[in-house]
């Protein structure tokens, strides 16, 4: 249309289309085509910041007659995430050479995967997020089509904070650093199938957490190890009764949910407006890519397809094909586990936990194993699941979070084993033990992971008395020295009985049944 | 100079190392002038490694197939010691901090490294001309080229400086050289040597391998250096390949009186050898070495291997392609040549004004033509119909191996060493020189180069190479063929050239 036609009071109605790109640097030991440590690697996220060019070899570095060779383990988690998603595992996928000049990228091209990717054709089914990403689990799922996920190897960086260093193509007092050149990455690209900025960080937030559960990624967000590129269009349903769609915006490298989700937003407000005076439609070579500024709220463009690059892709001829047999592919499957969403649906189902619990229980995977070891050590001891499951949950979510808070480490980490939670949580359900004795036996079991819990909750005198004479004894004891509270709940105030059962539980050092003590406490007022 | 021999003398104690080494320093200072042979010569590294050999003989300590044999080393060939140059300004300075597989191999079997030779910028050329240091003379005829580019490497042997060097060839720039210096080049199946350290030119081309005087000297140093290497994914083994049983063996007197019987031996001749594109007198000389082998008891057929007028055109494309890529590494950001800017140069002028300069004029052609045919519009055109030509080119060589062929045998260059400059001006007809032996790079199979005879031309005596193509991995049933033909052929041994030291 020519610019001016229209007004955005013809617009009837603007509808979105977004498709992802997310970019995954996967936690290997060593590179993606050289024995160079990984900067991405599980376990160095409490690492300092590495100096500039430590982990570089002469493969990184691009010298003259470095030979790149591939890392397995990088393909094989590529394979566990293409499985997760529902995607075949190709036969036999390639790499090939993407070539650009860039003082970050050393060789001059990039390792990639053209026209034949490691993964392809998966889907996934996602809940919906609220705004503190909280997974609604019993609404509606959006289905997501996986076009494809391959395999790369990420470029170095520029730093730009040397005296005098300031980009803009200069390279007065700029550094590269090529600590993270040759880590790999794994690349996962939608179809068009989300409709609102919501769908893709519920999208995002699982897929971090599903490659978190499959141990590909720490997934520290700050650190990169997960980047997103959306490609965001509008449909527009003009009043004539004609339909146009705007040309397609890709946004490159957010690293956070918060940045995708205003991105997102900020392109369906804009790109209406767009229209309407560059009269500029979806169509061939009108693609623009686009950058977040976080401080003004806006995107800012970075390139015009008109200028786009040539990246002359052709096969490495440094690298054979990789090919995966039905046998790699199987013993990878096998590897694969139950994914946090299946779990959180089954933890939903049988501990009635709502989508944030489940999401904390699914956060990692040894918590997630440890939940259903307790589960499972409670069932063997003969217990029904449906009476169990919630309190198991409940032991990890309150006291076995807060005690990893406060030590600073993970649930699966604190020492306790699961028949030692499984223990306290028998003690619990029986009456045993009372509420505050919960959080003191497992700290003990957290020191010693030989301890019995009732028997440690013996020796601590920590077993609720069923003494019938004894309880009644502290019932009048407290009754005599509280005469006024007891006047009141004979008076008919009964939420004044909770002063006198605190009076009963200090007495008996927290051993008495308070449950009990209530209904002996209430007898007694009752009778006068 | 046979290096089987310097060895089993520094093993048992009748040579020591250091006198070897310091006789083969001699002679490449006293050729240097009139040959140019070398960049780089390690006196002082060579003395020492040569010490520490014979110390270790002195204590009885075990000593390798190559004990104290001098060998020289192309350019682009990285070593932990001195430069790596590739005769390019671009990495005129350049220290690698590492060192090639194959050569450290070479290295463990007890060679001693006595320099790095002269080759074509980055390996791109036919005739040693194309360095940034100053071209090579031939041994033969000082007025003309050694051949390339491993023309360093392969004068250095012929003029009797060194009995092994190590080449690499990526179209033919093991065999011509060895052609044109009368000396043996062994270029062996992709993915036999690791090519790792080897500065790369065409990655799905490039091999190491050996330029000797003798075919056992060849055989020799590629037992040491084959072998699949952790560094490179493209390298392999072969189990069941033993090359040293010929490496090991000298010819026997009885092979000699005999006159070597090539009875059983089935050589393929490809029509294309006889064409109008070979000097007269070459031809002469390869069609009676034909006859020759014919009347020794070798069956000679004619082969046609259809796809072979397609070969120098889609090496050109595949070769400039790869070196396009893998030489844009040079950007004067990291390591090497920079070029003096300005403060406030901008990046993309860094890059043009390093690329421009460091660069010499053939390897700047070989990368625009390798940039144009990988550039979308022109990809499928000319690097898809390459790639295709290449599967051809492979299977007709297949069909010869497989209707019983033990080798393919063709001349290996057109004609003798040309005059240097005569053919600067024209790229073209320098490219035409790799007729013969693209062929063989393309499919990925071993090939040698052995002297067939000499020609005269304007009062000075020239070799003419005869090349033998063997099937994939089948560098042992090669040699040997090889061999028996060279018994045939050269009873006394080959003719070295006038001041041969």
């Amino acid at each position: 249309m020519n610019p001016g036609q229209y007004t955005t009071e013809d617009i009837e109605r603007v509808e979105l289309v977004v498709g992802m790109e997310v970019h995954v640097e996967l936690a290997t030991a060593s590179k993606m085509f050289s024995r160079a440590p990984n900067p991405a690697c599980a376990g160095s996220g409490g690492m300092d910041e590495p100096e500039p060019n430590s982990l570089v070899d002469p493969v990184v570095l691009a010298l003259p007659g470095a030979l790149p060779v591939m890392n397995r383990a990088a393909v094989e988690m590529s394979m566990r995430v293409g499985l997760a998603l529902g995607c075949r595992i190709a036969a036999q996928s390639r790499w090939d050479r993407k070539s650009y000049f860039y003082p970050d990228l050393p060789k001059a091209y990039q390792i990639s995967q053209y026209d034949r990717p490691l993964c392809e054709g998966g889907v996934v089914e996602v809940p919906a997020v609220d705004a503190r990403g909280v997974f609604d689990l019993s609404g509606e799922r959006t289905r997501v089509r996986v076009l494809r996920a391959h395999l790369e190897e990420d470029a170095g960086k520029l730093l730009h904070e040397l005296p005098g260093g300031g980009g803009g193509g200069k390279l007065d007092g700029s550094i590269v650093d090529l600590n993270r050149a040759g880590t790999p990455l794994l690349e996962i690209v939608t179809e068009p199938d989300f409709r609102s900025a919501a769908e893709c960080v519920a999208f995002a937030r699982l897929l971090r957490l599903t490659c978190r559960f499959l141990g590909v990624t720490e997934g520290v967000m700050q650190r990169g190890h997960m980047r997103f590129e959306p490609n965001i269009n509008c449909r527009l349903v003009l009043r004539d009764g004609r339909e146009v769609a705007t040309p397609i915006v890709e946004i490159k490298n957010l690293n956070s949910f918060r940045a995708l989700g205003e991105t997102i937003e900020y392109e369906l407000r804009e790109q209406p407006g767009r229209w309407v005076e560059d009269g500029r439609e979806l169509g061939a070579g009108t693609k623009t890519t686009r950058g977040w500024d976080a401080g003004r709220g806006v995107t800012v463009v970075q390139r015009e397809k008109e200028d786009a690059h040539d990246y002359r892709y052709f096969p490495d001829p440094d690298l054979p094909e990789v090919c995966v047999d039905e046998a790699w592919c199987e013993r990878v499957r096998a590897g694969v586990p139950e994914l946090p969403l299946a779990r959180m649906d089954r933890y939903a189902a049988e501990a009635g936990v709502n989508g944030a619990e489940a999401a904390a229980l699914v956060e990692d995977r040894e918590t997630a194993q440890l939940y259903d070891a307790i589960v499972e050590a409670l069932v063997g001891m003969g217990r029904a699941r449906a009476d169990v499951a919630r309190a198991a949950a409940n032991l990890l979510l309150q006291q076995g979070f807060k005690l990893a808070n406060e030590r600073g480490v993970a649930v699966g980490a604190l020492g306790f084993s699961a028949a030692q939670a499984a223990g306290i949580v028998g003690l619990r359900l029986d009456g045993d033990i009372a509420a505050a004795a919960v959080e003191v036996l497992l700290v003990e079991c957290c020191e010693d992971s030989a301890a019995v819990p009732r028997e440690v909750a013996a020796g601590l005198g920590l077993l609720v008395v069923r003494d019938a004479a004894q309880l009644e004894a502290w019932c009048d004891e407290v009754i005599a020295a509280q005469p006024e509270v007891a006047d009141q709940v004979r008076r008919g105030k009964v939420q004044a009985v909770g002063r006198l059962i605190g009076q009963v539980m200090a007495r008996s050092g927290g051993t008495a049944d308070a449950k009990e003590a209530r209904e002996m406490l209430l007898r007694k007022l009752a009778g006068a | 100079m046979n290096a089987r021999r310097i060895a089993a003398g520094v093993r048992d104690g009748s040579r020591s190392a250091t006198a070897v080494v310091r006789e083969t320093l001699d002679k490449i200072n006293a050729a240097h002038d009139r040959l140019g042979a070398f960049l780089a010569v390690f006196e002082d590294h060579a003395l020492e490694r040569a010490a520490d050999i014979d110390a270790r003989q002195a204590r009885s300590e075990p000593l390798g197939p190559l004990a104290g044999v001098p060998i020289a080393v192309k350019d682009n060939i990285c070593y932990a010691h001195g430069t790596t140059t590739c005769a390019s300004r671009m990495l005129e300075r350049y220290h690698s901090p590492f060192t090639a597989t194959a050569l450290q191999r070479l290295e463990d079997a007890g060679a001693i490294v006595v320099g790095k030779t002269n080759l074509d910028e980055f390996g791109m050329g036919s005739s040693c001309e194309h360095s940034a240091f100053g071209p090579t003379r031939n041994p033969w005829d000082e007025t003309r080229v050694p051949g390339g580019s491993s023309g360093g490497s392969a004068a250095a042997v012929a003029a009797g400086l060194v009995p092994i060097a190590m080449g690499s060839d990526t179209g033919g720039s093991i065999r011509q050289p060895a052609a044109f210096c009368g000396v043996v080049g062994l270029k062996p199946t992709y993915g036999r040597v690791s090519r790792y350290g080897l500065v790369a030119y065409a990655s799905s081309l490039d091999q190491i391998g050996p330029i000797a005087g003798t075919i056992e000297d060849c055989a020799l140093a590629l037992s040491v250096m084959q072998g699949v290497d952790p560094h490179d994914a493209t390298s392999a083994d072969r189990p069941g390949d033993h090359l040293c049983a010929h490496a090991g063996s000298e010819t026997t007197s009885a092979d000699q009186q005999s006159g070597g019987s090539l009875a059983g031996l089935v050589l393929g001749v490809p029509t294309l050898s006889r064409g109008p594109h070979n000097d007269a007198d070459a031809q002469a000389v390869f069609d009676s070495t034909v006859g020759t082998l014919e009347r020794a008891g070798a069956e000679v057929r004619e082969i046609r291997l259809p796809h072979a007028d397609h070969a120098v055109a889609a090496y050109y494309v595949i070769a400039t392609a790869e070196a396009g890529s893998n030489l844009a590494r040079y950007d004067g950001v990291r390591y090497g040549f920079r070029a003096e800017l300005p403060r406030d140069a901008t990046l993309e002028a860094m890059y043009t004004r390093t690329r421009t300069e460091g660069f010499g004029r053939e390897v700047q052609r070989r990368i625009m033509l390798g940039t144009h045919v990988l550039t979308s519009g022109y990809h499928d055109a000319y690097y898809l119909t390459a790639l295709k030509a290449r599967r051809r080119i492979a299977e007709d060589f297949a069909a010869a191996f497989s209707a019983g062929c033990d080798a393919v045998c063709t001349p290996t260059t057109p004609g003798p060493a040309f005059a240097l400059g005569a053919k600067l001006s024209n790229p073209l007809s320098m490219y035409a020189e790799d007729v013969y032996t693209v062929g063989a790079s393309l499919a990925g199979l071993p090939a040698v180069s052995v002297p067939a005879g000499v020609v005269e031309s304007a009062g000075a005596r020239l070799p003419i190479g005869l090349q033998l193509i063997g099937r994939a991995w089948g560098e042992a049933r090669l040699i040997d063929a090889a061999q028996r033909v060279v018994n045939v052929l050269h009873p006394e041994g080959f003719e070295l050239p006038p001041r041969a030291l």
